[in-house]
Formats: structure tokens, C-alpha cells, sequence
């Protein structure tokens, strides 16, 4: 079984090297430092006309022993805030990569599927309440919140400001930067909720 | 039958010493220890797994064995249906070699039908290479205990139900004008494909049967033992009318093999 995997991994390396989303920097995959293959790292890049433009995001990826026949085990490393993924675990709402997974997809669908979800966030089908909350009852501080996660943690070039001084703020007041955002992105950038939050 | 599980357990009505009904049960083992498909075994041990007072079931086992002479249990893993489907009708192949000849060219064919509904080819071909060697192997080199090895190894006898499953898909969505009817809620065509024909583990269900006899002109005929009235189990063949050489065993939610 371990062996139609791997197989089946050193072929579809060769695909996404050799693909156009390669060509274009827009999907990435790495073997890391695992030597048999079920441990690799894939890149995608933040899609145009969206919060996450400019953001690099890395996944982790686990392949089963009886991949192809079950789905690949990815997760966000890169913190982002989306709807779909944990801000927490990193963790990924997608049906493809649970009961809708099919052996005829390939770690290339699974890249460009995830960019999808970017690009298109379903918050009826949420990984994450909090952030899902606050894309359907407060779009445009989503939209800011997600903005400045990306500068923050994927390397994205847009600032938000009156983000990044708050979070200077609480950070001022002795709280830890990642927690600070944290609080601070949950209640919707109330400082005082926040600090409530980071005290409780 | 849903994946993973250990043991499923029957339920059924008897009627108590007082009279009053009362719920019995069986437990029949699915564990994965179970090969994917067994050795052939007679009704005897078969109908072991059935207590004496699950009369509706005993009746109907008394009837299946009128009409054949013993059975191939397949492991109760989802894709139970494609596994039965396959080793049956390849066991046939190893003896008609007219049809495996007629077989080999619609089997051939499906490759480019999938390609041209956008499949992606990196994987379409390496699936339809592994289902071709083996369809090759039936011309003289295959035994039959090497046809039940290869259905035995998971990840071979895997590769094989993966494109069984993917000329479902294929055929449903070819002609998704005429089967886009017969699909609960409203889903499309494509939908009920990904979410209920392509994963591993989606069990079939008559749209999936009657798609498979279709796309490779192999009649089913299905028997049916379930807790329905009568002594007897009700069969339906895939198409109506036709003469079936692939027969296969269904109780709830399970498929098995049958022999004359």
C-alpha cells in the first residue's frame, strides 16, 4: 500500500513542478526535510481582489499510507483569517479534503482548491465561528482583519494602521503581540472588549 | 454500510414466550480482517451468522438455496458493489474469452470518454493502464487464485473499484439530460458524481447499478434478502429483460456473490 503512495507522490511532484500555476509562482510544493515523501510543504500564493493579495501561505501536508484512496492531511502553518480555516489550529473546512476527497485528484487540485477557497470563503459551512460571525454581521472589518493578518503573518504589503496601532497598544500594556491580535481581531477591534478578554 | 465499522448489528422482531413482540439481534462481523472477497462458502456457514428465530431471513436463505449453490462474501467497506461487480464478472472473463474480446474494446473506450469531460489525464491514465494490465492478464495468464489475489490486495483491488467508480461518473454525466431525473434534491448531475460516485467508501445505489450494466453492456441481476414479506427474495435484472451473467446478493446495505 505505503508504496502505490509513494509512488504515486514522486509522479505528482513532477506535475506541479512541470504545471503553469508553477510557472507563475502561484502554487508551490517542497519536500521539506522528510526523505520518504509523506511529509511535504506546499505553497500557495494569496489570490488578486482578495485580503489575503500579496500573502505567501504555507501548508503542511501529511500523506496517509493509503493515499491515493483517502485524502492527503493539510493544514494552514501560515496564521490567517478566513472563515474556512482555523486562526487557532490552522485547521481546513474543505469537503475534498474530507468525504468528497476521490482518487483521481492529485496535491495540484488540492493547491488550487485551497486557493479557491480563498478567493471564495463559505461561512454557512464554518471552520472557524468567530471569523464566519464577523464576515456575515461585519464585512468590512473582516475584510480589514483578514488585510492585516497578512501583513502580519504571509508577508503581505498592505497595512491597516489603525490595526497595527492597537495592537502596539495592548502590546504596550504588557500583552503578548500574537495574543493581543488575537483578542483584539475577535471582538471586532473593540481595545476595551479585548483587553477584558486578555485579563479574563 | 458505513466505513470502519467493526460489527453491524441485525436487528429483528420475534415474538416473545408471552406473546408479546419483542426485538432480537445478530451481530455480523464486518472487521476489516474479513478478506475483500472470499473463497466461495456454502449457504450453510453463510446463513450461521442468522439465529434460528430470525425467521424471515431463514426463509429466504431455504429459497436462495433452491436456486444456487453457494456464495463469495465481499468485505462490507462501501465499495462492496464495485468489488462483487468486478471479481464476478472477471471470473466469467477467465472462461469467455468472445466477451472479455468484446470487453476489452468498451473498456478501451472509456479512457477518452473520461478525458473529454475534463478528467484530468495525469490520473485518468494511470488508472485506466492498471484496469487494462489486468483486463489483459484475463486473456491466459491469470488463474483464477491469482484473479482472487490481486481482488485481495487492497491497493490493487482499490485501483480497479477507483475506475469502476470513474466510469460511473463518466457515463452518468455523458448523459446527464436523462439521469439529472433521477437525482435526489437539487443537485446536478456533476454534484452527485463528486459527492456520491467518485469517494471511496460512497456506496451504490440503483442509479449506480443501472450506470455501470449500461456503460459496459454487462446485465446484473440482483437478489434481494431483506425483511420484506414473503418466503421468498425478489430479484430485479439490470437492464429488465436481460440475461444476466454478473449476480450478486443484496441485503441492507450490502452486496455479496451468487452462483448457479
Amino acid at each position: 500500500m505505503a508504496n502505490i503512495a509513494v509512488q504515486r507522490i514522486k509522479r505528482e511532484f513532477k506535475e506541479v513542478v512541470k504545471s503553469d500555476e508553477a510557472a507563475k509562482s502561484m502554487i508551490h510544493l517542497d519536500m521539506g526535510s522528510s526523505e520518504n515523501m509523506m511529509e511535504l510543504t506546499g505553497t500557495i500564493s494569496g489570490p488578486p481582489d482578495t485580503p489575503y493579495a500579496g500573502g505567501t501561505y504555507i501548508l503542511d501536508i501529511r500523506i496517509p499510507e493509503t493515499y491515493p484512496f483517502n485524502p492527503p492531511k493539510v493544514k494552514f502553518n501560515t496564521k490567517i483569517w478566513h472563515p474556512n480555516i482555523s486562526s487557532a489550529t490552522g485547521a481546513i473546512c474543505l469537503d475534498i479534503l474530507k468525504d468528497q476527497w476521490a482518487a483521481a485528484m492529485t496535491l495540484r487540485t488540492v493547491l488550487l482548491s485551497l486557493q479557491a477557497l480563498l478567493a471564495s470563503p463559505e461561512p454557512d459551512d464554518p471552520q472557524d465561528a468567530v471569523v464566519a460571525k464577523q464576515f456575515k454581521e461585519n464585512p468590512d472589518i473582516f475584510f480589514q482583519t483578514a488585510t492585516h493578518w497578512t501583513q502580519a503573518y504571509a508577508k503581505g504589503s498592505t497595512p491597516v494602521p489603525e490595526y497595527s496601532d492597537k495592537v502596539t497598544q495592548l502590546m504596550g500594556m504588557g500583552f503578548e503581540e500574537h495574543k493581543a491580535r488575537v483578542a483584539l481581531s475577535n471582538n471586532n477591534w473593540n481595545v476595551e472588549c479585548a483587553t477584558e478578554n486578555l485579563l479574563s | 454500510m458505513p466505513k470502519d465499522v467493526d460489527s453491524d448489528i441485525l436487528c429483528f422482531l420475534r415474538k416473545s414466550e408471552n406473546g408479546l413482540l419483542e426485538i432480537g439481534y445478530t451481530v455480523r462481523k464486518v472487521a476489516s480482517s474479513q478478506p475483500l472477497v472470499s473463497e466461495k462458502i456454502s449457504f450453510e456457514v453463510f446463513g450461521s451468522e442468522y439465529s434460528d428465530e430470525d425467521l424471515i431471513y431463514i426463509h429466504k436463505l431455504e429459497d436462495l438455496k433452491k436456486r444456487y449453490t453457494c456464495v463469495r462474501r465481499t468485505r462490507g467497506d462501501g465499495n462492496c458493489f464495485y468489488r462483487a461487480f468486478g471479481f464476478s464478472y472477471f471470473e466469467r472473463l477467465l472462461q469467455d474469452k468472445k466477451e472479455l474480446q468484446r470487453f476489452t474494446d468498451v473498456a478501451k473506450s472509456t479512457r477518452d470518454d473520461l478525458i473529454k469531460l475534463g478528467f484530468p489525464e495525469f490520473t485518468i491514465d494511470d488508472f485506466h493502464e492498471n484496469f487494462m494490465e489486468v483486463v489483459g492478464k484475463l486473456e491466459s495468464e491469470f488463474t483464477l487464485t491469482e484473479l482472487t489475489d490481486t481482488f485481495n490486495d487492497q491497493g490493487l483491488s482499490d485501483y480497479l473499484i477507483v475506475y469502476l467508480r470513474l466510469i460511473v461518473s463518466g457515463f452518468l454525466q455523458k448523459e446527464a439530460e436523462f439521469y439529472t431525473n433521477f437525482i435526489e434534491g437539487d443537485r446536478s448531475i456533476k454534484e452527485f458524481c463528486n459527492q456520491e460516485v467518485e469517494p471511496m467508501g460512497k456506496e451504490s445505489d440503483h442509479i449506480h447499478i443501472i450506470a455501470l450494466t449500461n456503460a459496459l453492456g454487462v446485465p446484473v441481476r440482483v437478489e434481494y434478502m431483506d425483511r420484506g414479506e414473503g418466503d421468498q427474495c425478489n430479484h430485479h435484472d439490470f437492464p429488465d429483460g436481460s440475461k444476466p451473467g454478473v449476480i450478486l446478493l443484496y441485503r441492507p446495505g450490502h452486496y455479496d456473490i451468487l452462483y448457479t
